[in-house]
């Protein structure tokens, strides 16, 4: 078995004495969708903020294609092809739309291929291309969630990393996204997705980790999950 | 109507001095939340900067203002580095700066007293930028040539940031991590040499401020004090961080200072101004060009 | 304040008391007599920035006011200037509610910046005051001096009036004994306060501000509170500063000064018990000690503050603390083991379910 992409060992993380995460292992492979499930304020955000490098874990490693990574600052993460996406409070509000893409190809590899890339952004979310202008304080939050989207695409990391794409929309704009993820796993990216709602992700997932207060309590995969119908119930209220 | 005249073209040339000096401070701000209390040194030394390229260099004169600028810069980047830079994880960071700020603004001052007192003369030199005092009229108003240079001068440099900002990816980073640090970080803005590079220009421009300034009123090494807490007062008024908005309050507070002083008397400009700002404050507390009520707390 | 800070102040009171009658050179009671008025600006700025977290640049501008107060109603009205003293309070306390109505609802870093213009707009109206007001032409006919003297100055107003009771020789050791009392009322004060209900207030907003709001502390209330009763002692040390030395200036208000008391401040450890007084002795200490090189005094207190904003922001009083703490851990380094350990067990206990 080759080495996965991305690999958490042991990792412990916390605020102000706080432990918010306990002992996480998990691997993502290459090519695969992975998730992890768990209920609100239950340190999903924070493992996410670990890996990109926006917090420092207090225990444990993470690798990254075969280094060592965890410490390291996230804006030399994204260039190794680490890519967060976040929710739709981490936009530059004072910029259009179009500046805000642009901001996701900031790095000179991902500048060189800016103009190529952003039209198949467009086509991928055609809500964006009739917004170019505005700014995206004005956006709606699905708009906005497209918005993190594309900007985190046109950084063309190795891995991404969707924080809740779900959260607080319409089921019609969830819709919607989960088909732009669908296209990306077809297109073979790596991707690592974390969600509070189950329903969305056990045909997708590869492999689910449930959390549970800081720890992974259980791992599987989709149809494991949808056949333990207590887990669910236990841990993501049926 | 003499009056009148007289107020709206001296209104203008503090208001472009006071532009430049604000926009700095205000860039910085919005960049990592620094206050900088050395700015007004850095004024000093750049009117002291291109003292030494034109007078003891013998340089083009036309080149001393970019000369000035350039170690503006360099000044700027050096008090990051022995300041800010080791201080960004403290908790109090926002106080924490000024304070330290103060302290090296108030070194680098008396140390600049020192060393003219040593080695040349602490009284006051004449800009040799200056123009002197040669002027046209406008309705029976004199309007020195001076005037006109620093107005073209704080255009060129204003127009020249607004366009690094919009149109270039380092500016546009800049304004990233002003709208929201993590998320720059996230798209692989190296924040900390951003912090840097808007330090370098915020200083650079208050040098090229502190030209102006001295080419009105000599060279003197304290002469950076008072336009620097005038700086504060504008960006204040148009609430911290405003870019746009602290370009029209300089202008407002350019006027308002010149017809106190036109009409009333030069010493009270100062307090006229900080009462302007207080009833702004009250009145409206994030800024009068402030989107909305930001709560300030 | 525990045993061990009682059994301190005891010790520094003693200490101070019986300095005078160990005949030291005189100009070391002057120096000394100047550290506790410092102290006693120190100790009410560190009530207002320390314990209620309010960032004001004003305090040597209160300084400087109850100090002008003094001078003048000394001089043109006549008074002994213990009278002038309580109107010196009572002046710094009603421009210290002024500028915290203005700022106070404000976040810190406006504060910051409105307490230093109003600074540097008393300095700049003193300075350039020349003016004969009508009000001087009448006081003055004679000499139609400025009212606040300008940039001169203002004298001969008067004293403590302890030349005539002490003599020629020991009326310093009058004011030495006066400043030290001043001293000690400021540190009283500034003890019973953080430890009263105003300074438990300020402690329930630092731990949990939405908790303490829902409770109904007003920050703002407070801060106004804390910012005018500091302004009381601060303004009255100006008016002991100017009935010392007979004379006050601008350099009162001036930056320099504003500097030095910044970095007693700064050195000894913002909001600790004992870093106004380390911070003020170790300042004045070192103005006498590096008397030959005073040239550089300005750019050694720039480069301290500088240095202890940086590397020690908690000052010494704070390494201090953090270094005692960590001796008593070290003696009581079995116990916290034994918890440790307990912990742990609990831990792999629950992790084992």
């Amino acid at each position: 078995m080759t080495e996965p992409l991305l690999r958490i060992d042991g990792l412990h993380a916390g605020y102000e004495g706080q432990i918010v995460l306990r002992d996480i292992s998990l691997d993502v492979p290459e090519g695969a969708l992975i998730t992890l499930l768990g209920p609100n304020g239950h340190g999903k955000t924070t493992l996410l903020r670990c890996i990109s490098g926006l917090m420092k874990p207090s225990k444990g490693r993470i690798e990254f294609a075969g280094k060592r990574i965890d410490g390291l600052e996230a804006d030399k993460l994204v260039a190794r092809g680490i890519v967060m996406i976040p929710q739709g409070d981490m936009l530059f509000p004072e910029m259009s739309v179009y500046d805000n893409l642009k901001m996701g190809a900031y790095l000179p590899v991902a500048r060189a291929k800016f103009d190529e890339n952003v039209e198949r952004i467009y086509t991928l979310l055609p809500r964006l291309k009739e917004r170019t202008t505005q700014l995206a304080r004005t956006l709606s939050g699905g708009e906005r969630r497209m918005l993190a989207i594309g900007r985190g695409l046109l950084s063309g990391g190795r891995i991404l990393m969707f924080d809740e794409p779900s959260l607080g929309l319409a089921p019609i704009v969830i819709d919607q996204i989960y088909e732009v993820i669908n296209d990306l796993k077809a297109q073979g990216r790596t991707i690592l997705l974390v969600e509070e709602n189950a329903d969305r992700i056990i045909e997708l997932a590869d492999r689910i980790h449930l959390l549970d207060t800081g720890q992974i309590v259980w791992a599987g995969d989709g149809h494991e999950l949808d056949s333990q119908q207590q887990i669910l119930e236990t841990y993501l209220g049926g | 109507m003499n009056y009148f005249i007289q107020i709206i073209v001296s209104g203008l040339t503090f208001g472009a001095m006071y532009a430049l000096a604000a926009v700095g401070l205000a860039l910085v701000w919005g960049a990592f939340n620094m206050l900088n209390m050395s700015h007004g040194i850095i004024m000093t030394l750049g009117a002291y900067f291109a003292l030494l390229w034109a007078e003891y260099m013998g340089m083009p004169l036309v080149l001393a203002a970019p000369f000035a600028l350039v170690c503006g810069a360099v000044v700027g980047v050096i008090a990051y580095f022995i300041s800010a830079h080791w201080m960004l994880k403290q908790k109090n960071f926002e106080v924490t700066i000024i304070i330290a700020t103060f302290g090296l603004g108030m070194a680098l001052e008396a140390g600049l007293l020192k060393f003219l007192r040593e080695l040349f003369r602490t009284a006051p030199y004449s800009q040799p930028l200056s123009l002197g005092a040669k002027s046209f009229m406008v309705a029976d108003v004199p309007v020195s040539y001076q005037r006109l240079v620093v107005w073209a001068g704080a255009i060129v440099l204003i127009v020249l940031v607004g366009l690094f900002l919009s149109r270039t990816t380092a500016g546009r980073a800049v304004r990233a991590v002003a709208q929201n640090r993590d998320a720059a970080r996230l798209v692989g803005v190296p924040v900390r040499r951003i912090y840097v590079m808007v330090l370098a220009l915020g200083s650079g421009l208050a040098a090229v401020s502190g030209i102006m300034l001295s080419s009105f009123k000599d060279v003197h090494p304290l002469m950076g004090g008072d336009p620097m807490l005038k700086a504060f007062i504008v960006i204040v008024l148009a609430g911290l961080g405003n870019i746009t908005g602290a370009l029209y309050a300089a202008l407002l507070v350019g006027m308002v200072e010149a017809a106190v002083k036109v009409l009333i008397a030069d010493k009270y400009g100062f307090a006229a101004i900080l009462i302007l700002v207080i009833l702004a404050l009250i009145w409206k507390p994030a800024g009068i060009f402030g989107r909305s009520t930001v709560a300030r707390q | 304040m525990k045993r061990r800070d009682y059994i301190i102040f005891a010790l520094l009171l003693g200490i101070a008391i019986a300095y005078p009658w160990l005949h030291p050179p005189r100009y070391l009671i002057a120096s000394a007599l100047l550290m506790f008025c410092y102290a006693t600006v120190v100790s009410q700025w560190n009530l207002v920035f320390g314990m209620a977290g309010i960032f004001s640049l004003a305090q040597v501008a209160i300084f400087a006011l109850g100090a002008y107060i003094t001078a003048m109603l000394g001089r043109y009205l006549d008074w002994s200037l213990w009278y002038t003293f309580p109107l010196a309070g009572l002046g710094g306390v009603f421009f210290s509610l002024l500028i915290g109505v203005a700022c106070l609802r404000l976040r810190g870093i406006y504060v910051a910046l409105l307490t230093l213009a109003v600074s540097q707009v008393m300095f700049v109206l003193i300075q350039t005051d020349s003016m004969c007001s009508s009000l001087n032409k009448v006081l003055n006919p004679a000499t139609c001096v400025s009212l606040t003297g300008g940039a001169q100055g203002l004298g001969s107003f008067g004293s403590f009036g302890w030349r005539s009771v002490l003599g020629g020789r020991d009326w310093i050791i009058g004011d030495y004994y006066t400043m030290l009392a001043l001293l000690v009322v400021g540190l009283v004060v500034a003890f019973v306060i953080s430890h009263s209900r105003i300074g438990l207030a300020f402690k329930a907003l630092r731990d949990n501000e939405e908790l303490a709001r829902s409770r109904g502390i007003s920050q703002f209330k407070y801060q106004l509170l804390v910012f005018a009763l500091s302004a009381f002692l601060t303004a009255v040390a100006g008016g002991f500063y100017a009935a010392h030395f007979g004379a006050v200036g601008t350099d009162m208000i001036s930056f320099p000064l504003l500097l030095f008391i910044i970095s007693m401040l700064v050195v000894g450890g913002i909001g600790r018990l004992w870093g106004p007084l380390l911070g003020a002795f170790l300042l004045m200490a070192a103005d006498e000690v590096f008397k030959e090189v005073s040239d550089w005094r300005n750019v050694g207190l720039g480069v301290v503050v500088l240095l202890f904003m940086v590397f020690l922001p908690e000052g010494l009083a704070g390494a201090i603390e953090k270094g005692w703490q960590r001796i008593e851990r070290l003696f009581g380094r079995r116990e916290t083991l034994g918890q440790a350990a307990r912990s742990d067990d609990k831990a792999s206990s629950e992790s084992g379910d």
